[in-house]
């Protein structure tokens, strides 16, 4: 039956040798490869979600009377984006499910991001030839960052709204463009009745548009470049080991998705997120205490926050102080995010091909640059909470402000220096990180002592030698071949040489290794 | 009733108790009732409610306020409660004053020197009533408010509260009602766990840093909307969704979503992914395909320390 539909496609489509090669396709295995997924797998809960909400959300600003069944807001002038939203958290069945999944699957999404990210540059997987995916995904993390804060402010609650107003400030404070630009961007002054419904566009169709070409790429470019691997036994430049697309990959991949899911589910159904019906609608004399963007733009809110009063004037023009720290800011770091390929290159003066991971001490530089730099942002993160975090720890507001102020400077300084000493350390012991292999005092009938080495254990910090030495130009040799393979699973098996003629009854599951070239 | 009428009225008032107190004020420390103040006059509580509750059970209905009064303030507030270094004057506070600062625990302060500070008040209701009794008849309050006895709320407009609370309230002691600090180690306390009077007569008397909210800024009606939305709606947030974090807004969710959502996603990564570098133990584990047997624990700390064969591959 199935094979009969496939021959129907196939008979009209050819994808049979293609299909066959994709099938083939092998993806080498560790569980940090994984994180890049979590944000796909998110970006799917957020699409399927996100349909859901604009079945009825109503983007628009134009005030009504809320008359839904919130009783403390009955009777109110509410924009009807408000009263939507509202209405399908407690009017829709599932709805309010729906928003927090939807919600909290965007928090997920963009910190998956950030940590695969932390992942690509810690290993050093950005390097050539990868530059050019390397700016594919960053652009992705910005439009995750601006699409969550679209997002974020749909609802018109008074919390996001507070936000779009400081967005509007920051926008307005571009020199020389800064009014033009605001005015451009929200349809006049604010607040105005054009926000909610560009948002929306934008939220929903424009931005997710993109993600979707930009993600097929970042995931075309992967399949065309093939995966980085850790070094290890037999794994060279010129190969790829690991697990074929099916059946392997595909299923532990869809096990993910459905574990990716699972999280956000159990997430939403337990944990509140955004109750805007607590903050009421955003009207804009009303402001509320406590109030910090999502933890993704918390960084620029902290630094918005902590930034000193500093305003530089010159030729009669005034540079409005929100500048530095909201709009240079972002702009230097991600700029420098999207050249760092090219930036390390020219400082590494290195500009050979690498398809082996770089292991983090290996790098000691790098990774102390890195966290240094990380450590920065989640001070500015930790600054976006300064009023939250002088109420819980009962101290003056301005000792915490001033108190972050020192921190983003000194935690950076202080970093760098103990990520470099620890990679060095960790570099002069071989086996750091390893189960050390056991001694076994004995002691003898004379009562003397001795010592032998424990019996060997998997894990243990024992060289081996590699007992899998392979001609290179083989298609498919089984490293680790699964249970179904039966044999001499180490022995060196030929396969026949299109991968078209492959018998489809062998199993391919298991750890394989084909050449790097092999398309 | 028109404002300048009200406005005449309190006048009048006034100076009635002004004119009175100057006659009568040394009688009123030897037993004389006292009539909380005007405060009844304008926002429509009714201010002899005092008086109808005064119930003597020694013989002269202030000596116990008295006592009281000598014993836990006058050290720091004078023994005429005319205030001293520390502490400033009583005389004419109002009713709601004294009530507010006792029953919330701010008074007593805990040491001369220290911040008020919400704790378990010192008094009962009771002594709490009789303090009051003893520190208002000391001096005519001059149109400020007396306990809202009677407080009633079951028909106050929570929707029209919740806008108030919004615009008045909120920008200090957050739209949830979950306090914060302000500069310089102020701090706007949560609402919760306070009783519908004292957020009448936080409201109405301005304890503190906390501006007054008299009624020329906000009617009676508009206060006991607010109290009514405090008490009903802050207090007892409807709650759908789950677990409520703090209602400290987006950075303690951000917290959840990366430490619970990634996190436990990447927990599922270390469990779904291998740990090793696709490097299973050679012909040892054949048929393991390495996520589960005994390998998986020991692949663990192998994985996550990253290259084992390294040194290996550059030999």
């Amino acid at each position: 039956m199935i094979d009969a539909l496939f021959n129907w496609f196939d008979e009209r489509l050819g994808i049979s040798g293609s299909g066959r090669k994709m099938l083939n396709k092998i993806f080498p295995d560790h569980w940090s490869f994984l994180i890049g997924e979590i944000a796909l797998y998110s970006f799917i809960v957020l699409l399927g979600t996100g349909v859901f909400l604009t079945l009825y959300f109503v983007p628009s600003s134009k005030e009504v009377i809320y008359e839904g069944s919130y009783a403390p807001l009955r009777g109110q002038p509410v924009s009807e984006a408000f009263a939507s939203t509202l209405n399908l958290s407690f009017a829709v069945r599932g709805g309010l499910l729906m928003r927090q999944m939807h919600h909290w699957s965007a928090n997920i999404f963009v910190g998956s991001i950030v940590v695969h990210m932390l992942r690509i540059f810690f290993t050093g997987a950005f390097r050539k030839p990868r530059e050019l995916n390397w700016i594919v995904g960053s652009t992705l993390l910005i439009l995750a960052i601006f699409n969550g804060f679209l997002g974020y402010s749909l609802p018109d609650d008074l919390v996001s709204g507070t936000g779009i107003r400081i967005s509007f400030s920051i926008v307005e404070s571009i020199p020389l463009i800064g009014s033009y630009a605001a005015f451009f961007l929200f349809g006049g002054n604010f607040p105005g009745n054009a926000i909610i419904p560009r948002f929306f566009i934008l939220h929903v169709l424009v931005l997710p548009a993109v993600i979707v070409g930009l993600l097929s790429a970042h995931l075309g470019m992967l399949v065309r470049q093939k995966h980085t691997q850790f070094p290890g036994r037999g794994n060279t430049p010129r190969n790829v080991v690991g697990a074929p697309l099916w059946p392997t990959f595909v299923a532990k991949t869809t096990g993910f998705m459905f574990l990716t899911v699972a999280v956000t589910g159990v997430l939403s159904a337990f944990f509140q997120i955004n109750p805007v019906w607590l903050y009421g609608p955003y009207v804009p004399y009303k402001v509320s205490y406590a109030v910090q963007p999502d933890w993704y733009m918390g960084w620029l809110d902290g630094a918005l926050r902590i930034m000193p009063s500093w305003e530089i004037v010159g030729f009669g023009h005034m540079i409005p102080n929100v500048f530095f720290p909201a709009i240079l800011l972002p702009g230097i770091t991600f700029g420098v995010l999207q050249m760092w390929p090219f930036i390390e290159a020219r400082l590494t003066h290195d500009h050979a091909e690498h398809q082996i991971l770089d292991r983090p001490r290996d790098r000691p530089k790098r990774t102390a640059f890195g966290a240094a730099v990380f450590s920065f942002y989640f001070v500015l993160f930790g600054a976006s909470a300064t009023d939250v975090l002088a109420n819980y720890l009962s101290i003056s507001l301005n000792v915490v402000l001033t108190s972050f102020r020192f921190l983003a400077i000194a935690v950076p300084l202080i970093v760098f220096p103990v990520t470099y000493r620890i990679c060095k350390e960790m570099q002069s012991v071989p086996t750091a990180g390893k189960r050390k292999r056991a001694n076994v005092v004995l002691r003898s009938a004379e009562g003397g002592y001795s010592t032998v080495r424990a019996e060997e254990r998997p894990g243990d910090a024992v060289p081996r030698v590699d007992p899998l030495p392979l001609d290179e130009d083989l298609q498919f040799v089984p490293v680790m071949a699964g249970v179904l393979a039966g044999g001499d699973v180490l022995a060196e098996e030929t396969q026949p040489e299109s991968p078209a003629e492959v018998d489809s009854d062998r199993p391919r599951s298991g750890i394989f290794r084909i050449p790097r070239n092999y398309r | 009733m028109t404002a300048s009428h009200a406005l005449l009225r309190r006048a009048l008032l006034s100076f009635a108790l002004l004119v009175s107190a100057s006659f009568v004020g040394t009688f009123l420390l030897g037993g004389g009732r006292a009539e909380v103040s005007g405060s009844g006059s304008s926002n429509g509580v009714n201010a002899a409610s005092l008086t109808s509750q005064d119930s003597p059970a020694t013989g002269s209905p202030l000596a116990a306020g008295r006592t009281l009064f000598v014993q836990n303030c006058s050290s720091c507030h004078g023994i005429d409660a005319s205030g001293g270094n520390r502490a400033p004057p009583l005389l004419g506070v109002g009713g709601a004053t004294v009530d507010l600062w006792l029953s919330s625990g701010w008074m007593p302060l805990a040491e001369p020197t220290a911040e008020p500070e919400r704790k378990p008040a010192r008094f009962d209701r009771t002594e709490v009533l009789e303090i009051v009794r003893y520190v208002t008849s000391l001096a005519p309050s001059f149109g400020n408010p007396g306990i809202p006895f009677g407080l009633d709320i079951s028909h106050a407009n929570v929707a029209e509260g919740f806008s108030m609370f919004a615009l008045n309230c909120a920008p200090c002691h957050t739209i949830t009602g979950a306090g914060d600090a302000l500069a310089d180690g102020i701090q706007a306390p949560p609402l919760h766990g306070v009783t519908k009077t004292m957020v009448w007569e936080a409201v109405r008397t301005g304890p503190g840093n906390m501006p007054r909210f008299g009624p020329g800024t906000l009617s009676s009606a508009q206060v006991v909307d607010i109290v009514g939305y405090v008490v009903k709606n802050i207090q007892h947030p409807f709650s759908p969704g789950g677990l409520s974090l703090g209602g400290v807004g987006p950075v303690a969710e951000g917290f959840v979503g990366l430490f619970v959502g990634v996190g436990a996603c990447l927990l599922a990564a270390l469990w779904v992914g291998d740990r090793t570098e696709n490097e299973e133990e050679g012909g040892e584990q054949d048929g393991d395909d390495g996520h589960d047997g005994p390998e998986s624990a020991d692949g663990h700390e192998d994985g996550l320390g990253g290259d084992d064969h390294r040194e290996l591959e550059h030999a």
